[in-house]
C-alpha cells in the first residue's frame, strides 16, 4: 500500500455510499440464494442435486455481477484524470508509468475482489450442503472469476487510455466486454460439428469468453449450453487466454502512459469544402456523409437541440450511424441466409431468437450511453447554464435531446428489418409473431431510452449517470434471466414467469417462440410493465428537467 | 422597455441559502452604455448577484430589473435583453465554432438568413472569424473567451454581463479583451463585468461596485470609491539628501495628526506618511519642512489604485471580524 494511487483509488471507491450499497446488496442477494434452497427438513439428497442447483445460480449470478460491475470502474479512471489534468501531474511526478498503472489496477482489483469476498459465506454454505467439490469446483470457479475481474479491469484501463470522454470509454469498454463474453461464442454456434480451419478457429475463439468455463464448472448443458460447453478443460483454457490478454492489455496501456498521451497538436479545423477537388471526391465516396463538410445552418423546422446533439456527439454523427445501420442490415441478412441454406439444424424460431438477442443487446448497449448523459453532460460541461439563458423551454430542450436518441434507435431497428422479411418469406405463418416481435422491439427501445434518460437526469456527472443506467437496464434484462436459468430447479414455472414479465428481451423471445421461452405467457403483462415504468420515468424526467430549468 | 432612467436597477437585493447570507441588501443602478465593474474576493456574492440579474437565481428579498423588465417575474424576456457569459465556458465536444454559434443563434430563434450574417458580424466584432472552422474544445482560453462573447452578442442584447472575462488570459489577450469591451461599450451596450484583475477593470469601468461577504461596500465612479474607501492619502516627500531624513521625520511628527504612520527610506532619501489633512494643511506642512532647512525636491500625493481601495475594504472586514471574535471570546 505504499503506492499512493492505490490508496486514493481504493479508498475513494470504498468511501462512497454507492460502494457500501453495492457490497451490502451483493452479500444479501447471494445469501438469499442459499437460504432459498437451504434444506428445511431433516433429510437431504445425497446426490447433491439441491446444492448443485444453488451453486449454478450462485456461479452465474456472480459471473453476471462481475461482468456488469467491474468494467465501469477502470473504464473511467484514466480518461477522467486525463480530462481533469491530474494525469499530467502524475506523469510529471517521480512515479513511473508502471507504478501509476498498477496503482490504478490494484485499486480496482481490490474493490472487485472485496465484492467477490462478500459472496464467500454463500459459497461456503453451498459447499456445506454437500455434493460439490471444493478444489475442483468452488476454488476453480473463484479462480475463473478472478481472471474475469483482471481481464475486465485491464481492458477497461486500456480503453480508458485511448478514450477522449468518459461516456465513450464506458460505451467502448462495455461493448468489448460484450464482444469478449458473448459475441465470441457466436461463430462456434454457427460452425459447430464442422471440420476445417474456420471451425477450429471458432472453437478456440470461444475460450476468450468465461461463459463456457463457468458452464463446465457448473455442469450445465441445458438450454444455452448447446454448442457452448466445451468437452473438457474450458476453465484452464480460459484462465490461460484470459491472463494472456490481460498481460497484453497491461503492456499496451503502460506503454501509453507517458507524455505522448498529451502530445497531440490541436486540430486546425480542416474543412473538406476548402480542400482540393480530388480529396473532396474521395471523401465523398468514402464517407457518403462527410463529417468534415461545412454544415448548413439549422433550419427553423428542426429542433436546434436535436441538431446540436447529433453534431456534438462523435458517435451521433450520421456517418457512424450509417455504418452501424449497414452492419446491422448485413448481419441480419446473414443470419437469415444461414437458416435458409440448410447448413444448420436451426429452425426459423432459433434464427429469430438470435436476431432478437442481437437487437436487444445493441439497444441495451447503446441506449444508456446515448440517453443517460443527456442532462448530466450539459451540467458537467456548463452547457446547461447556457441553455437556461436561451429562450428554449424545458419541453423543447428535452424533446430535442430525446429525439436525437430516438432517430438513432429507429435507424438501428430499421436496419434489422430485412432479416425479419426473409423469415416471413420462409414461413408466412410467422407474420403475426413477427409483427408482435416488432412491437416488442419498438417498445423495448422506447422503454430503455426513457428509463436511461430518467435515471441519468438525477446525476451531475456523465460517468455515474451512464454507469447507473447500465446497471438498471442490465438488472432488468440480464438478472431476471438468471432466474430463468434456474427454471425447474430451484425456481418453479410460475416464479420464472413472474420474474420474466419485467424482462422485455424474454417477452420478445417468448413471442417468437425461441427455444426455452415457448412455455411462458409474458404478454400483455410485460407491455403493462413497460408502459407504467415508461410513464413513471417520463414524469420523473420531465419534472427534473423543469426543476433544473427554473431559477434557483 | 424604458427609454430613460437606469438600464440596470437593483434594489435591496438579498439572497440567503439557509443560514448563509450570499447577498445582503444590495442596491445598484446603472445607466445605458456604462461599464460597471464588480469586484470582491471569492465567495463575496458577485456571481450570485449576476445570476439573479440574468434570471438564473431568485432573490430572497428585493428586486432586480433590466430595462424595466423584472429579472424574476419576466425571466423569459430577460433572456432577450441580456447576453451572459458565465465563468465556465460551456463547450460542446466535436462542434466547430461556426456550428456552436449557429446552434445558439437558432436557440434564440434568429432566422436562418439573418443568423448567417449575424454570426459573421459577431465574429468580426470579436476578432474570431479566422477560427470559425476550429473545433470548440481545441480552442485556447483566450479564443474561448472571444467565442463566449460572440455568443452573447448573437441576439443583440442591450446589456452584456461577463463573469471573469479576463481570468486566465495572457497579457496580450488581456489588452485585446479590454479593447473589445471598450468597443462593445462604444456600440452603446451596457456592460457588467466581474474580475479579479483590478488594474484591467480600473482602465475600462466608469462605475465600480465593491462587494465583500454579500455586502455592497462601495459603489460609484472610481474617484468616488477612492474618496470613500481611502480616508487618508499617502504623501511622498523626496529629499535632496538622505542627511535630512531625521529632521524631516521630526517635523512631520509634530505637524501631522497623532498616530500618523511615517516611514523613512534613507537610501532613497524619501519619507512617506498617510494623512487626512486638507490641501491647506498640507501646504502648511510643506512650508514647515522648507522653513526647517529640509531640502525638499518633490512633495506629492501617491495615486492610490483600485487595488488599494479593494485591499483597504477587505482589510477593514478582517479587522472587524477579528474584533468580533475577541468580543465573543469568554474572559
Amino acid at each position: 500500500m505504499n503506492n499512493p494511487i492505490i490508496r486514493r483509488e481504493l479508498f475513494g471507491i470504498l468511501q462512497s455510499r454507492r460502494a457500501l450499497a453495492l457490497q451490502v446488496a451483493i452479500a444479501t442477494t447471494f445469501a438469499f440464494l442459499v437460504v432459498l434452497r437451504w434444506p428445511t427438513d431433516a433429510t437431504i439428497g445425497i446426490g447433491g442435486s439441491q446444492s448443485q442447483e444453488v451453486f449454478r445460480l450462485f456461479g452465474y449470478g456472480l459471473l453476471a455481477t462481475v461482468i456488469l460491475l467491474v468494467p465501469a470502474f477502470p473504464a473511467t479512471t484514466i480518461v477522467r484524470e486525463k480530462r481533469s489534468g491530474t494525469l499530467a501531474l502524475l506523469l510529471n511526478s517521480p512515479m513511473s508509468p508502471v507504478a501509476i498503472y498498477f496503482g490504478k489496477l490494484f485499486g480496482v482489483l481490490g474493490f472487485a475482489l472485496m465484492l467477490l469476498g462478500m459472496t464467500l459465506p454463500a459459497a461456503a454454505a453451498c459447499y456445506a450442503m454437500g455434493g460439490i467439490s471444493f478444489q475442483q469446483e468452488v476454488l476453480v470457479l473463484f479462480a475463473v472469476l478472478i481472471v474475469v475481474v483482471v481481464q475486465c479491469a485491464t481492458l477497461g484501463l486500456l480503453v480508458s487510455s485511448f478514450a477522449g470522454t468518459t461516456d465513450s470509454a464506458l460505451r467502448i469498454t462495455y461493448g468489448l466486454v460484450l464482444l469478449c463474453t458473448v459475441i465470441v461464442l457466436g461463430p462456434h454456434l454457427f460452425l459447430q460439428g464442422q471440420d476445417g480451419i474456420l471451425a477450429t478457429a471458432a472453437a478456440r475463439l470461444r475460450h476468450l469468453s468465461p461463459i463456457p468455463a463457468v458452464m463446465e464448472l457448473l455442469r450445465h448443458s441445458g438450454i444455452g449450453g448447446e454448442g457452448i460447453v466445451a468437452a473438457s478443460g474450458a476453465p484452464a483454457r480460459y484462465i490461460t487466454i484470459g491472463l494472456g490478454t490481460s498481460i497484453l492489455s497491461m503492456a499496451v496501456t503502460i506503454s501509453r502512459l507517458n507524455s505522448s498521451i498529451f502530445d497531440r497538436s490541436r486540430s486546425q479545423g480542416l474543412i473538406t469544402d476548402d480542400r482540393e477537388l480530388s480529396t473532396r471526391v474521395v471523401r465523398r465516396a468514402v464517407f457518403l456523409v462527410d463529417p468534415q463538410r461545412r454544415k448548413s445552418s439549422i433550419s427553423w423546422l428542426t429542433n436546434p437541440v436535436m441538431v446540436k446533439e447529433f453534431r456534438c456527439r462523435r458517435f451521433g454523427r450520421i456517418h457512424w450511424l450509417l455504418r452501424m445501420v449497414a452492419a446491422c442490415a448485413v448481419l441480419s441478412l446473414l443470419l437469415s441466409i444461414a437458416s435458409t441454406t440448410g447448413t444448420m439444424d436451426w429452425d426459423v424460431e432459433t434464427i429469430g431468437g438470435i436476431l432478437v438477442v442481437l437487437q436487444v443487446g445493441l439497444i441495451v448497449l447503446l441506449t444508456p450511453s446515448l440517453a443517460a448523459g443527456l442532462i448530466s453532460t450539459e451540467q458537467e460541461s456548463g452547457g446547461w447554464q447556457l441553455l437556461q439563458m436561451t429562450p428554449l423551454t424545458a419541453n423543447k430542450i428535452l424533446r430535442g435531446k430525446l429525439m436525437s436518441v430516438v432517430w438513432t434507435l429507429i435507424l438501428i431497428l430499421f436496419a434489422t428489418l430485412p432479416g425479419y422479411a426473409v423469415m416471413m418469406y420462409i414461413d408466412p405463418k410467422m407474420k403475426l409473431q413477427i409483427q408482435r416481435v416488432l412491437i416488442c422491439l419498438v417498445s423495448t427501445a422506447g422503454f430503455s431510452l426513457i428509463v436511461s434518460a430518467a435515471v441519468g437526469c438525477f446525476f451531475k456527472r456523465t460517468a455515474p449517470a451512464i454507469i447507473t443506467s447500465y446497471l438498471v437496464l442490465f438488472a432488468i434484462y440480464a438478472l431476471t434471466l438468471l432466474i430463468w436459468l434456474g427454471r425447474d430447479a430451484p425456481f418453479g414455472h410460475s416464479a420464472v414467469e413472474t420474474a420474466l414479465k419485467i424482462n422485455p428481451l424474454a417477452t420478445t423471445l417468448s413471442v417468437i417462440k425461441a427455444p426455452g421461452f415457448e412455455s411462458y405467457e409474458l404478454l400483455p403483462a410485460n407491455w403493462w410493465f413497460m408502459g407504467i415504468a415508461s410513464a413513471s420515468s417520463a414524469i420523473l424526467l420531465i419534472t427534473q428537467t423543469w426543476r433544473l430549468m427554473r431559477p434557483r | 422597455m424604458q427609454a430613460n432612467g437606469p438600464v440596470v436597477s437593483i434594489e435591496h437585493l438579498s439572497k440567503r441559502f439557509g443560514e448563509f447570507v450570499a447577498l445582503n441588501d444590495v442596491s445598484i443602478s446603472l445607466d445605458r452604455s456604462r461599464i460597471l465593474g464588480i469586484i470582491g474576493p471569492n465567495g463575496a456574492g458577485k456571481t450570485t448577484m449576476i445570476k439573479i440579474l440574468v434570471g438564473l437565481a431568485k432573490p430572497s428579498e428585493g428586486t432586480a430589473s433590466i430595462a424595466g423588465v423584472d429579472c424574476v417575474r419576466e425571466a423569459r424576456k430577460i433572456k432577450h435583453l441580456v447576453g451572459y457569459m458565465p465563468d465556465v465556458f460551456g463547450s460542446y465536444d466535436n462542434m466547430r465554432v461556426h456550428e456552436y454559434l449557429d446552434f445558439f443563434g437558432a436557440a434564440f430563434g434568429i432566422k436562418r438568413k439573418v443568423r448567417r450574417t449575424r454570426i459573421q458580424e459577431v465574429m468580426e466584432t470579436t476578432g474570431s472569424t479566422y477560427m470559425q472552422d476550429r473545433y470548440v474544445e481545441t480552442l485556447s482560453h483566450g479564443m474561448r473567451q472571444r467565442i463566449g462573447i460572440a455568443r452573447t452578442l448573437l441576439h443583440d442584447p442591450e446589456v452584456l454581463i461577463f463573469d471573469e472575462p479576463a481570468n486566465g488570459l495572457d497579457p496580450q489577450a488581456r489588452v485585446e479583451m479590454r479593447e473589445l469591451l471598450l468597443r462593445l461599450s462604444a456600440m452603446e451596450k451596457t456592460l457588467i463585468v466581474t474580475s479579479h484583475i483590478l488594474p484591467e477593470l480600473s482602465r475600462i469601468c466608469d462605475r465600480v461596485a465593491i462587494i465583500t461577504k454579500g455586502n455592497l461596500r462601495a459603489f460609484g465612479t472610481l474617484d468616488d470609491i477612492m474618496r470613500t474607501v481611502n480616508e487618508r492619502r499617502t504623501i511622498e516627500v523626496q529629499l535632496v539628501s538622505g542627511e535630512d531624513i531625521e529632521s524631516a521625520q521630526s517635523i512631520l511628527e509634530k505637524c501631522t495628526e497623532d498616530g500618523t504612520e511615517i516611514t523613512a527610506s534613507p537610501s532613497e532619501a524619501m519619507v512617506r506618511f498617510a494623512t487626512s489633512q486638507s490641501e491647506l494643511e498640507l501646504s502648511e506642512t510643506l512650508k514647515k519642512l522648507v522653513n526647517g532647512n529640509v531640502a525638499v525636491s518633490q512633495f506629492r500625493e501617491l495615486q492610490s489604485s483600485l487595488e488599494d481601495a479593494f485591499l483597504s475594504v477587505t482589510k477593514g472586514d478582517e479587522t472587524a471580524e477579528e474584533a468580533d471574535q475577541q468580543t465573543e471570546e469568554p474572559s
